[in-house]
């Protein structure tokens, strides 16, 4: 995939040969959706944009706004921030039609390149699971047998999750979707209605592409790898079996996870011995 | 009877969603539409699934219109095209729109806060009996996996809401 800085460099900028069919010649750019996140309920901001919380047309919803980087050439960014509001929003949407669960998308809008996103209720984050659930496997004072099983308990629970994270990564990665950041923080395990268990979703599809490369597909599972195990301690093996699932799962999984060892190999401080 | 809903992004427009059972003059409402007689879209009630759907395709068509960017002629064929998965206008019409021979029709109106007596007036040119607009229309929309993912519902609004960079 082209670099995103050269692909503006290369594709000189044209003016708009799309033909305005439609009603008045109002201004480019609508101020409608800024104004209305002030009144919005700022949950998180990254790098690159900011998420708010609110109700759109009578529903919870999620609204992720990019910001424009000052420092970048104001041609250069627009295009930049566009393509990336456009990626993230067909990748959702492919994975959707795979039946990979993702938040539905109920608009956007590129002039101010915000997204508005159903907000999914009932749910916490893998990475808070993963945590809660160690945090309640170590041991207090009480009787030893009762602990023992207990952490039976949550450590087959952890396998639940490992296998079910592999399978939903295998599918998305069979459907060729990058997700570019995945990590325990970017999954979230929704509780069903009736509590016949829970579901995975997965969101902040805001670095993700199409790519059949196993080498991207690769390097996806890695950045989960890194993210895994520095979050969580002591999860090789549940990591392992997330592997296992994936390579169950998957197609087209054995060059995949070969490219993955291939990439564990380079990284950073790594011997140069071949 | 009526259903009404403000859109939070652009606050001088309210949506109105009127449903109408038994109609008899939907050839001539058709006409009245294409002519520009009529101050409201014509919707085929049975692709509807939710009156969610209408929202948020209603909401997209005056973003575009204030931004100059439509692909129809006017907002409330806007409103017809966004309903469909697709970008082919005229299969949007055809399957969206109203048609000559159908028997119950959605009336939507995209107006300013407090206008009953425009909402009257548009209403009176309907031949039918005015129903409630409930969550349960009849269902004719082809998803595939999706529906595993969500509601059917969600799967409609995605869609509709990303078509256009597909």
């Amino acid at each position: 995939m082209t670099p995103d800085h050269l692909v503006a460099l290369l594709c000189p900028p044209l003016h708009n040969p799309r033909r305005r069919r439609g009603g008045n010649m109002a201004p480019e750019k609508s101020a409608t959706v800024p104004q209305f996140l002030r009144g919005a309920e700022l949950v998180k901001q990254g790098a690159e944009a900011r998420v708010y919380r609110t109700q759109f047309l009578g529903r919870p919803t999620i609204v992720k706004e990019r910001f424009s980087k000052r420092y970048r050439h104001v041609a250069l960014d627009e295009k930049l921030t566009r393509r990336r509001t456009v990626q993230e929003v067909r990748s959702i949407l492919r994975c959707r039609r795979a039946g990979i669960p993702a938040p539905a998308v109920y608009f956007v809008d590129y002039t101010s390149h915000c997204i508005f996103l159903e907000e999914i209720l009932r749910s916490s984050t893998v990475r808070d699971h993963i945590a809660s659930t160690q945090q309640s496997a170590s041991c207090t004072v009480q009787e030893l047998d009762r602990d023992q099983d207990r952490e039976l308990v949550q450590e087959q629970e952890l396998e639940q999750l490992a296998q079910q994270v592999g399978q939903i990564l295998a599918k998305m990665h069979d459907e060729d979707v990058i997700h570019g950041d995945l990590t325990t923080s970017n999954m979230l395990l929704r509780r069903s209605p009736e509590d016949r268990g829970s579901d995975l979703v997965l969101i902040d599809f805001g670095l993700s592409y199409i790519s059949a490369l196993p080498e991207d597909k690769g390097v996806d599972l890695y950045v989960l790898e890194k993210a895994f195990l520095s979050t969580h301690p002591h999860t090789e093996a549940l990591f392992q079996k997330l592997l296992k699932s994936y390579s169950a799962s998957s197609k087209k999984s054995s060059a995949v996870l070969k490219k993955l060892d291939e990439v564990r190999l380079r990284g950073r401080k790594r011997s140069m011995v071949g | 009877m009526n259903l009404t809903q403000e859109l939070e992004l652009f606050p001088d427009h309210t949506v109105t969603q009127m449903l109408f059972k038994e109609v008899k003059n939907a050839a001539e409402l058709r006409q009245s539409a294409v002519d520009g007689r009529i101050n409201g879209a014509l919707i085929n009630p049975t692709m509807l699934v939710n009156p969610f759907q209408v929202l948020v395709a209603a909401n997209k068509a005056v973003h575009l219109q204030l931004i100059g960017k439509m692909k129809t002629r006017s907002l409330n064929s806007e409103i017809i095209f966004n309903l469909s998965p697709t970008n082919n206008i005229s299969e949007a019409f055809k399957r969206f729109g109203t048609s000559d021979g159908d028997e119950s029709v959605m009336l939507v109106v995209v107006h300013c806060k407090n206008e009953s007596q425009l909402l009257e007036d548009i209403a009176a040119q309907v031949d039918g009996r005015q129903v409630p607009v409930e969550d349960d229309f009849e269902k004719s929309y082809s998803i595939s996996l999706e529906e595993t993912c969500g509601t059917l519902l969600d799967a409609v609004v995605c869609r509709m809401a990303i078509k256009d960079v597909m």
